[in-house]
């Protein structure tokens, strides 16, 4: 068997808003293990962020709140520790970059300063050294002129190349996990598929275990071995990333697969999209929160709210309709 | 950024020169007969006498001839002297305090620099301190005390303020007082035992190590000073905090955390010199108003500064005082811009390397 990495058990997240109680993330239970990539899926607003961001208590107390829930790395549970030793955790553990390259490093601090800052703080290493290694770094994730460009600020590095150096500076210790936050969406899809490409060039060398967050269903099939479908706050379906693509098991699922623009166009075919609008985080819903879009609706999913269960190797749902008959489970 | 700083010097001339044509252009407004006015002591005779001085000093020439005039001033065809001509530092003649004005500057100007010296540093120093504490414990206590004093700070007028002050610490029982200096120090220093370096009184009394005058000077000054700190405090306050808390939600300060940094690293670091960059404007602001004058307090407190100078000129109305003073206050406003400009560019690469 190979070693869990990271098991995180009935995550709760809520944001207190004017407008009230935000449920983001509603009860989410997932494992990564070693040397595993797992993609979290789901459109805009669906929690996958704030999931993964709890998980590191990165989220901005307040307004958030982590209400429940157990993140274990190794035998540590993250949401339980002190803020100290979370601090060790994050950066030299686990690392972490971000949707938008454009904003998420530090304007006014040269790349070689942000670069060699978690060097020095986890490693221990003298400013020289840390320079080497950075230099070392931006090598690896590609940029050229490594050592000339250290002491550029990050309005001279173009989009893709920000992104190489929040890559580099997440990997600068080496941690077991890359928490990868929508790597690409802000990016142009060319320089997309170069960060794509670096990413599972670097696992194969460094052999981390990765957790891409994204919506875009492409990306995931090219770079993960298991996918996690998040909807409104709770995962919907996981499955390895074959089976989830050849045999998708939840309605919402289904719905995303099918809104997939085909290469090959079929003639007068309308982009399917699904219905309706994910719903709004205030209340905790009681029924299947898919159940005022789904087209397999019944009864039950009205009164009770499907928790996640297992309906084959390592595929799990949360539906009470079996889609294949439309009879309930 | 030599390059930058060569640009901005460049700069400078051509905005003198808007700062003189809008001045006097302000005064161009009143008509040749109005303006002889500056000249004539007495009630005039007749208006032969009115039109003799009008041709005498050319007061209905060209805009131009007039401006160019007013920066060089006239030589005089018999003894070749040179009289006026801002650009040679004259300034003209204040009737109403029988001094040239450049005197009136020279004079009265060190003692608002002595002011704003010991109102500057504090002003800036306790001001962002209280506004990053704020911005970092958003909605708690401290925060809630520094939002009800940037709001107090912001609306108490300053000569209410002023009046309370002067209510509690001089009417009663004059622990602090008015004006500039007791009189036992002016005779020393019309005696001249007493050195005077830099003109500040209260830096030259240190640099004598005389502390019974450094004492002294802080007792005259005290009242202006607390008066001009509580606005300027609560102005940077709310400036820093608000930009603080804006910074705090930016990506680069996750990314910062992310990395395992001290939450004290993060705000030090990573937030704090982004937040800086429109308290470093508004400070250029800040610093002209106490170098130019601050009008008000020093007339509050009779503290004979270039804002007390300006007031008294004014309200007796002593253009060509005004006029001098304006120009110079002008002056201190491009200065210190241009200090500003620098100093962004110092913090902020975007602006250094573009």
């Amino acid at each position: 068997m190979t070693n869990r990495l990271l098991d995180v058990k009935g995550l709760e997240t809520h944001f207190n808003t004017p407008e009230g109680i935000v449920h983001a993330v509603n009860g989410v239970s997932f494992t990564l293990d070693e040397g595993e990539t797992l993609g979290i899926v789901g459109e805009s607003g669906c929690g996958k962020s704030v999931t993964m961001l709890s998980c590191l208590r990165l989220v901005p107390m307040p307004p958030g709140k982590i209400v429940a829930g157990q993140a274990n790395y190794k035998d540590r549970d993250l949401l339980a520790i002190s803020e100290d030793e979370i601090r060790k955790v994050r950066g030299a553990h686990i690392g972490m970059i971000f949707q938008d390259p454009m904003t998420s490093l530090n304007p006014v601090m040269t790349i070689g300063k942000q670069l060699t800052e978690p060097l020095i703080l986890h490693l221990g290493l003298t400013e020289k050294q840390a320079r080497n290694r950075s230099i070392e770094l931006l090598g690896i994730v590609g940029i050229p002129r490594a050592s000339d460009r250290l002491k550029d600020y990050p309005h001279q590095y173009s989009g893709g190349m920000r992104q190489r150096v929040m890559i580099a500076m997440a990997l600068a210790c080496m941690p077991d996990i890359l928490i990868a936050d929508e790597p690409t969406t802000a990016l142009d899809v060319t320089i997309q598929a170069q960060i794509v490409e670096l990413v599972i060039q670097l696992r194969e060398e460094l052999g981390m275990s990765i957790v891409w967050i994204t919506h875009d269903l492409g990306v995931v099939a090219s770079i993960a071995n298991r996918v996690a479908v998040m909807y409104a706050g709770f995962i919907i379906e996981e499955a390895p990333v074959k089976k989830l693509y050849a045999g998708p098991s939840h309605p919402y699922t289904v719905g995303l697969l099918n809104s997939l623009p085909q290469i090959q166009v079929q003639e007068k075919k309308r982009l399917y999209s699904i219905n309706g609008m994910p719903p709004t985080l205030y209340k905790i819903p009681h029924a299947c929160p898919f159940a005022p879009r789904c087209p397999w609706v019944i009864e039950r999913c009205w009164s009770e709210n499907p928790l996640l269960f297992p309906i084959g190797d390592s595929h799990k749902v949360a539906c009470w309709v079996d889609i294949k008959t439309g009879r309930e489970r | 950024m030599a390059n930058y700083i060569i640009r901005r010097l460049l700069l400078v001339p051509v905005l003198l020169i808007g700062v003189t044509l809008i001045i006097f252009g302000m005064l161009q407004l009143l008509g040749p007969v109005e303006r002889s006015a500056l000249y004539v002591t007495d009630f005039p005779k007749n208006e032969k006498q009115i039109e003799g001085v009008i041709k005498k000093y050319g007061l209905d020439d060209p805009f131009f001839v007039q401006y160019w005039r007013w920066l060089t001033g006239v030589k005089d065809p018999l003894t070749g002297e040179r009289e006026g001509g801002i650009l040679f530092g004259d300034f003209g003649y204040s009737r109403t305090a029988s001094q040239d004005v450049i005197d009136i500057i020279k004079t009265r100007f060190p003692n608002t620099l002595d002011l704003a010296l010991w109102t500057i540093f504090p002003m800036i120093s306790v001001g962002i301190w209280l506004g990053v504490k704020a911005a970092v414990n958003q909605n708690k206590f401290i925060d809630q005390i520094a939002r009800v004093y940037s709001i107090v700070g912001t609306s108490l007028p300053v000569f209410v303020f002023g009046l309370l002050l002067l209510m509690l610490l001089y009417a009663n029982n004059q622990w602090f007082l008015p004006g500039k200096m007791s009189d036992w120090v002016s005779r020393l220093i019309y005696s001249g035992e007493f050195k005077q370096y830099t003109h500040l009184l209260s830096v030259d009394a240190l640099l004598n190590l005389r502390f019974d005058i450094f004492w002294d000077a802080m007792r005259h000054m005290i009242m202006p000073i607390i008066t001009l700190s509580y606005i300027n405090w609560a102005t940077f306050l709310r400036v820093t905090r608000s930009s603080m808390l804006e910074t705090l939600r930016m990506d680069y300060v996750t990314t910062a955390r992310s990395k395992g940094l001290e939450e004290r690293d993060v705000i030090n670091k990573h937030a704090r010199p982004n937040a800086m960059l429109p308290v470093v404007t508004m400070m250029g602001s800040s610093i002209v108003g106490l170098l130019g004058g601050v009008v008000i307090t020093e007339t509050v407190f009779n503290y004979p500064g270039i804002g007390k100078a300006a007031a008294d000129a004014a309200s007796q109305l002593d253009a060509v005082t005004i006029l001098g003073l304006a120009i110079f206050t002008g002056l201190i406003l491009i200065i210190s811009n241009l200090v500003v400009d620098v100093l962004y560019a110092f913090i902020d690469p975007r602006v250094r390397l573009s």
